[in-house]
């Protein structure tokens, strides 16, 4: 697993790292707003808020409890449909009552930056835990010489199938692009369709622009440079128009009732899809048990092996919260405990950033479902090919609306997919220097 | 059932000229009645400030404000409200996608409110009529939609509405009608539908209290007169209810023009449905997804004087002959 930390990303990191630290020591006194916070007495008794959508999370936060009995944790389960969570954190923080903890994912990491919503723990000393991550994973929320988030799973990306119908239909599992469109081309002769478009599924177009090789976001020196329709991104979006236009694909939303009941049906056999993917089928697809395999995200190149991350998350610490070092000692523990990771890789919530929690065989938590394949090692593999020199930006869940929505007007217009990519690339920097930021097209 | 289960407008209109007392008193007896006034006016005029107007006046200033953020990058740096001017309102009414939303709306308005109140006339004259039978249960019947709030209705109607689930689909393609009732072209008025199902009753029941407050006299006089049913109703019951016809239109208006929970609900399951697929929608993604409450803010103050000016022609168009029955 060494090869996440390249030494070319180190180099990156190093880079925008300096431009960062210019900013925050730039900015003097921010924060003089917030209360100051508090040490908790000896044998004082807390309760911290939590707010996630993990599934299975209250296991761990039980598990603290039990073990801490003067910093209890109250879990609130947020709705991650359609980005509600992020509207009700940031809502919150505008109000000014956010909770002390929040699950975060990596690509919104800046925008709450933005609104100086999270924590920095890096004066409470979170550096020292730096080495019980992956490099890449840590640094997704360090900017400067702040540290907003400790890391806790990542979403390396792969191909979930129907072995069963596969096999039935002849077609070979496919393991690139181009396979890929064959495969689709004989499964809608046999009347079911590979699988689906989502319009609205910003998240896992980022990674598949981020295999192709896009840099969506980048900076340069104080400026930030937008590049949503760069020749990576182009290649992607050309890739499924095509699929679209031939009928090849549905264009379904995806992830709500009538895909699972495709999934249960038989009439999508496949999904290009993340390690969390599994708790997510065998949750909503049971009868299909023993049928699906993992395979690796099919290859722009035979033979490569280019992978993508999709989602992976934080436990963040809110900038008001009142006792920030008892938070952090939750997440920190959350994110490297044996015991917690146990508990969570049960949940399904992906692939550990704890590099401890990576190496067991736990992670085939649903083998069975599976048809005993150890699929864990598919994204494993994965994980470790990730591209990591992908930088998320400010306002990403803007984008991830202005996709979808370009996207939902191209499916129903007959716009072409490029022209989505210009438009929202257009709509994009002006959001951003509507925001009082420096910003620049990198295409 | 008793045709006085429903109370009946005149009371509260026959109060109204008492209110304005002659104030032919001694000064003290005035003093103490106003302070009396005062007391009882007070408790409501505490809430109406404090829930209506202090959100009026927040949202204005809002909008004419901005956020400027310092620091390279913006990340970790200062941000500090400015002083916008009119820049939020420009940014608005210079959006398409907001400006689209509007379009909807207004056509959305068009044709379901009328269509609605078409209905719930229907409804109310059937019910009213004297040869209607089970008045009670189907009263209740059509009203129990609007007890179901907007967001489960619009979650129960999602179900009948997504292909591989809905029995309403499967039906229609058994019979070879392929239906995509969250298509593009379909899906506006398949929330027009939940909408009219939702609030239909309601309107009835506007409608049939009026139709009460009716003396009966009017009725036997006109039956005498030899008016036959559909006459009554014609030229004597529905002139009598104008006035509720008004404000049903009004409130529908007003309701349209807010249309927010439908279209966000139905929004995970449709690819047809942006998220500034209504002005309100827009509002909130500016607000709570984009993080620009300052735009939001002006949106929101757009979106109210559209609707006060809706409901300002509309009350000009069907002109004030709706006061003649105070």
């Amino acid at each position: 697993m060494t090869s996440i930390d390249l030494p070319r990303r180190a180099v990156l990191g190093t880079a925008a790292g300096a431009v960062a630290a210019a900013a925050l020591t730039g900015c003097g006194d921010s924060g003089d707003d917030h209360p100051a916070p508090r040490e908790r007495k000896k044998g004082q008794k807390i309760t911290l808020s939590f707010w996630s959508w993990v599934p299975g999370i209250d296991k761990p936060v039980d598990l603290w409890n039990r073990k801490n009995p003067e910093v209890q944790v109250t879990v609130e389960q947020v709705s991650a449909v359609d980005g509600e969570q992020y509207a009700k954190m940031h809502a919150a923080i505008k109000a000014g009552n956010p909770p002390d903890l929040g699950q975060v994912e990596f690509p919104v990491i800046p925008s709450f930056l933005l609104d100086n919503g999270l924590l920095d723990l890096a004066p409470l000393g979170a550096a020292r835990h730096k080495d019980k991550f992956f490099g890449w994973q840590w640094r997704q929320s360090v900017f400067g010489k702040g540290i907003y988030a400790i890391p806790q799973a990542s979403g390396p990306m792969g191909l979930f199938v129907r072995q069963d119908l596969f096999e039935k239909w002849d077609v070979p599992v496919p393991a690139t692009w181009d396979a890929y469109e064959a495969a689709a081309k004989k499964i809608r002769k046999k009347g079911a369709w590979i699988e689906t478009f989502s319009a609205t599924n910003g998240n896992r177009l980022a990674g598949l622009a981020w295999q192709a090789g896009a840099k969506w976001y980048a900076t340069k020196g104080d400026t930030w440079v937008i590049s949503i329709d760069d020749e990576p991104t182009r290649k992607v979006a050309d890739y499924w128009e095509a699929l679209v236009r031939q009928k090849l694909i549905k264009t379904i939303p995806d992830r709500q009732n009538a895909w699972y009941k495709d999934l249960q049906t038989g009439a999508i056999p496949a999904w290009v899809g993340a390690s969390w993917g599994d708790a997510l089928l065998v949750g909503n697809a049971p009868g299909t048990k023993g049928k699906w395999r993992a395979a690796p995200l099919p290859q722009w190149k035979p033979g490569g092996r280019t992978f993508a991350n999709w989602g992976g998350s934080t436990t963040a610490v809110f900038a008001k919260a009142p006792y920030p070092k008892d938070a952090l000692d939750f997440a920190v523990w959350l994110n490297t405990d044996p015991e917690s990771i146990a508990l969570l890789i049960n949940g399904g919530y992906g692939f550990p950033s704890a590099k401890k929690g990576y190496a067991t065989g736990a992670l085939d938590v649903d083998k069975a479902f599976f048809g005993g394949q150890e699929y864990s090692k598919i994204f494993a593999d994965a994980g470790a090919h990730v591209d990591t020199s992908w930088q998320w930006g400010p306002g990403v869940d803007t984008l991830y609306q202005r996709l979808g929505d370009a996207f939902t007007d191209a499916l129903g217009t007959g716009a072409s997919f490029r022209s989505v990519l210009t438009k929202v690339q257009g709509q994009t920097i002006a959001d951003l220097k509507g925001k009082g930021l420096k910003v620049e097209s990198g295409t | 059932m008793s045709r006085d289960t429903l109370s009946r407008p005149e009371p509260l209109a026959r109060r109204a000229p008492d209110g304005a007392r002659p104030a032919r008193r001694g000064s003290r007896t005035e003093a103490r009645n106003a302070r009396a006034a005062a007391g009882f006016v007070l408790p409501f005029l505490a809430l109406f400030a404090l829930c209506f107007l202090a959100p009026i006046v927040y949202a204005v200033y809002q909008s004419l404000h901005k956020t400027e953020r310092t620091g390279p990058l913006g990340l970790g740096g200062q941000e500090h409200e400015a002083f916008a001017g009119l820049a939020n309102y420009t940014h608005a009414l210079t959006d398409d996608q907001f400006l689209a939303g509007f379009g909807r709306v207004l056509l959305f308005g068009a044709v379901q409110v009328p269509l609605m109140i078409v209905l719930a006339t229907a409804l109310a004259l059937l019910l009213e009529s004297a040869s209607a039978r089970g008045i009670p249960f189907f009263r209740s019947a059509f009203f129990l939609p609007y007890g179901v709030p907007g967001v489960i209705a619009s979650i129960l109607w999602g179900f009948l509405y997504v292909p591989g689930i809905s029995p309403l689909v499967k039906i229609a393609q058994s019979v070879g009608w392929d239906v995509d009732f969250l298509a593009r072209g379909t899906v506006l008025w398949s929330i027009a539908n939940i909408v009219t199902w939702q609030f239909t009753g309601y309107n009835m029941l506007v409608l049939i209290a009026q139709l009460k407050s009716v003396p009966e006299e009017l009725y036997e006089a006109a039956r005498i007169d030899g008016a036959n049913a559909w006459q009554v109703a014609r030229h004597v019951k529905l002139p009598l209810i104008r006035p509720a016809l008004v404000l049903t239109g009004v409130f529908s208006i007003i309701g349209t023009l807010q249309l927010f929970a439908e279209p966000k609900v139905l929004r995970p399951l449709a690819s047809s449905i942006d998220s500034g697929f209504t002005p309100n929608l827009h509002a909130y993604s500016e607000a709570f997804v984009g993080n620009n409450q300052h735009v939001a803010a002006a949106e929101a103050v757009l979106l109210a004087l559209v609707a006060c000016a809706a409901s300002f022609v509309f009350l000009r168009l069907v002109g004030g002959r709706g006061k003649e029955r105070g």
